[in-house]
């Protein structure tokens, strides 16, 4: 354990189907849009990892897509697990979306715990058509919930605005909580990940 | 609901989402469904501990077990053997990646009332006090023949072929007397009775490799066991599933399985919704008249606020008590898995005593198990009927799988799922389909 690591900070995304996740994640991992419902093109990539700098320190943060498994059913608890940080995302031209935010923000409190949450306005683009969700909604929601979120955004998959900005200063924020944290972090508390031998396994192995 | 599927998975325990992940990996379209709200079925890990307490209708937990969201009790105990098939199944689908996991720090074996370190290596097994002086040495060399022999090269076979040889020949052949063959044959090979002894020795001595090149892996012994319980095993898999392409539908009742010409399904009713679909794969309880009873597992869960005595403290820990060693025909048992985990609050443990059933009085067969534990805090008790399919489902397209509860290990779970996978799609799984090395990506 003596080599220095970029720490890893698992990000997940949280919001109601349809609201723009896995374009988010898109953006996240290859910078591209796409319109049409083509479930292919994500089809198994669900998390990304991007190395991001402030203060001084690396850090990479590892962005997970829910996989859509939100359309019909819950989705499973374990995808919250060891995450650091949650992006809750509505469609700012979708007040259904928005409302239904404190169920999504239940299940991230609750399964994970020690999570810091961010806002996210999404389809930024689309606002000017009609009804839509105004800043002093977005305000009154941070209130409600007690300054549980840590930061808020709008962005649009579509232009790509706001999109960087918004991964870069969630990534700064968690650089800037783990440097106010312990930071050795005892091995102990952890568990570990399962790999693969350097060797290949069919090999040594004779059952 | 109303859709067309190619197989719709009925169940959401560990071999249904293992076989779905499987399925959405090599296109195939699936609809999964649960008639429960959670993912897990049977092996699903109980969250909060008042829920546990609720299950079994015992009064609710006061407050010395800490936080009831802190707990997560699996209903059926299992370990992972480090270099075992369903550690290898997770590599390959890369479900690896959603989980952590903890080595499970000592196995211990039942001899004359007391519980013994299993001796794993020359060195322990000469410490061992479960042998004499000069039984160490036979053992050893008994060891170093093992771990030498190569199926492909008979020049490690030493004037003994283990394909048509039984074991207990190869046990003559090193002098090893019946307590160190109790726990090699229990404690190392992992047989559950001494059937084994009338077998060719070549079976035996693979299982011996695997338990070693399983503790070659992490050290200390060769089971590991996932951070936050079992259940988080067929979550993994269901997300597999899931950004494959697979569809997930939780409290879901199913009504009846649709039968079409000469009996082959033709879809799924749930009220008055029907999904249609080629195939169905399921476990027993979805269909009972398919199914046949072969036997009765007890399991009984204790929670404890100590270690188990003589195991070093240790935060978890399998012991394994041979038939022979309480008169028995089947081996008993005892899995403990701690706070440590995040299977428990603060200072917990919960230990798991199971058996197969061979009397009427079950709760009687494992108070062996029970007696090692010291005091326990809480105890519940069940009996589970193992079920297996009573056809291979070709003509009916129907694939079940076995009953899960019985079984409480991996590598037949993983055979089980291969082979279902095998009838029902004509292959192999072909772990190249997966491009998990996707997700890996780094910029
Ligand atoms: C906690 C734990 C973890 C294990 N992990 C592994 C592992 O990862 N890999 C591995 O190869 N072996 C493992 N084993 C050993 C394994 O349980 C069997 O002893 C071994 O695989 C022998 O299988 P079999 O084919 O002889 O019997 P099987 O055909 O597997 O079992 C026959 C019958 O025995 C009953 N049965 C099986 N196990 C139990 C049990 N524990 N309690 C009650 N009834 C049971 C069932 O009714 C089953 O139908 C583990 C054992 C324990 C206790
Ligand atoms: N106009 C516009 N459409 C978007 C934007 N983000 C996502 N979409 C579209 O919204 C639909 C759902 O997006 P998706 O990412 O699949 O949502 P998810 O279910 O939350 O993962 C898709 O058709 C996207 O093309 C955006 O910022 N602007
Ligand atoms: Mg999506």
């Amino acid at each position: 354990m003596a080599s220095i690591r970029v720490p890893e900070q698992k990000v997940i995304l949280c919001g109601e189907y349809g609201v723009g996740k896995s374009s988010l994640f898109r953006r996240f991992a290859n910078n591209t849009f796409v319109t049409a419902t083509d479930r292919k093109s994500t089809l198994g990539l669900d998390q990304f990892k991007k190395m991001y700098y402030a203060y001084g320190k690396n850090v990479k943060l590892q962005l997970w897509d829910t996989g859509g498994m939100e359309r019909v059913a819950s989705i499973t608890s374990s995808y919250y697990k060891f995450a650091e940080a949650a992006i809750l995302v509505f469609a700012l031209d979708n007040p259904a979306t928005f409302h239904i935010l404190s169920q999504h923000l239940l299940d991230i409190v609750t399964y994970a715990e020690n999570a810091k949450i961010f806002l996210c306005g999404n389809k930024s683009d689309l606002v000017s058509e009609g009804s839509h969700i105004s800043d002093s909604d977005i305000e009154a929601f941070c209130e409600q919930c007690h300054n549980l979120i840590s930061g808020t955004y709008k962005t649009s998959c579509k232009t790509g605005e706001g999109i960087e900005d918004m991964f870069t200063d969630i990534a700064s924020q968690l650089i800037k909580s783990n440097q106010s944290r312990m930071d050795l972090q005892t091995m102990d508390e952890h568990g570990f990940k399962i790999t693969e031998n350097s060797e290949d396994p069919e090999e040594n192995c004779l059952c | 609901m109303d859709e067309e599927y190619d197989a719709i998975v009925l169940g959401t325990g560990l071999k249904e989402c293992i076989l779905s992940g499987m399925l959405s990996v090599s296109g195939k379209k699936v609809l999964h469904v649960d008639r429960n709200k959670y993912y897990g079925g049977e092996s699903a890990s109980i969250c909060p501990l008042e829920e546990l307490f609720t299950k079994f209708g015992a009064p609710a937990p006061d407050e010395s077990y800490g936080r009831g969201r802190d707990w997560n009790v699996d209903l059926i105990p299992k370990f992972l053997m480090a270099n075992g098939s369903l550690v290898k199944l997770l590599i390959h689908t890369g479900v690896t990646r959603y989980l952590e996991f903890k080595s499970v720090e000592g196995s211990y074996v039942y001899k004359g009332g007391k519980i013994a370190k299993v001796p794993v290596d020359q060195k322990e097994a000469l410490a061992s006090d479960l042998m004499g002086m000069f039984e160490k040495r036979r053992f050893r060399s008994f060891l170093i023949y093992v771990q030498d022999f190569l199926e492909e090269d008979p020049k490690t076979w030493k004037d003994f072929d283990a394909r048509t040889q039984n074991m207990t020949a190869l046990y003559e052949k090193f002098g090893l007397d019946k307590n160190t063959q109790d726990f090699t044959g229990h404690a190392l090979a992992l047989y559950r009775d001494d059937e084994y002894l009338n077998s060719p020795a070549i079976e035996t001595i693979k299982r011996i490799k695997l338990y070693s090149d399983s503790l070659a892996r992490y050290g200390k012994s060769p089971y590991l066991y996932p951070m936050y319980g079992l259940g988080e095993l067929p979550q993994g898999f269901a997300r597999l599933s899931a950004i494959y392409g697979g569809t997930y539908m939780l409290d879901k009742p199913i009504d009846e399985i649709v039968l079409g010409e000469g009996g082959k399904v033709v879809g799924v009713r749930s009220g008055t919704e029907i999904a249609k679909c080629k195939q169905v794969y399921c476990d027993p309880s979805y269909v009972s008249d398919r199914v046949k009873k072969s036997g009765k597992v007890i399991r009984c869960i204790c929670l404890l606020d100590h270690p188990i005595a003589n195991t070093k403290d240790a935060l978890s820990t399998q012991i394994i008590i041979p038939q022979k060693q309480v008169g028995r025909n089947s081996d008993i048992y005892v899995s403990l898995v701690s706070y440590t985990h995040q299977v428990a609050a603060k200072g917990w443990f919960i230990a798991m005593v199971s058996t197969t059933v061979e009397t009427e009085t079950p709760e009687q067969e494992i108070k062996p198990g029970l007696d090692l534990l010291g005091p326990i805090r809480q105890k519940f008790v069940s009996v589970y009927d193992y079920y297996e399919p009573t056809d291979l489902g070709l003509e009916s397209q129907i694939f079940i799988s076995q009953s899960y509860d019985a079984t409480t290990h991996f590598e037949t779970t993983c055979l089980d799922v291969l082979d279902i996978f095998k009838r029902g799609t004509g292959e192999e799984f072909d772990f190249s389909k997966i491009k998990h090395e996707l997700g890996d990506e780094e910029q």
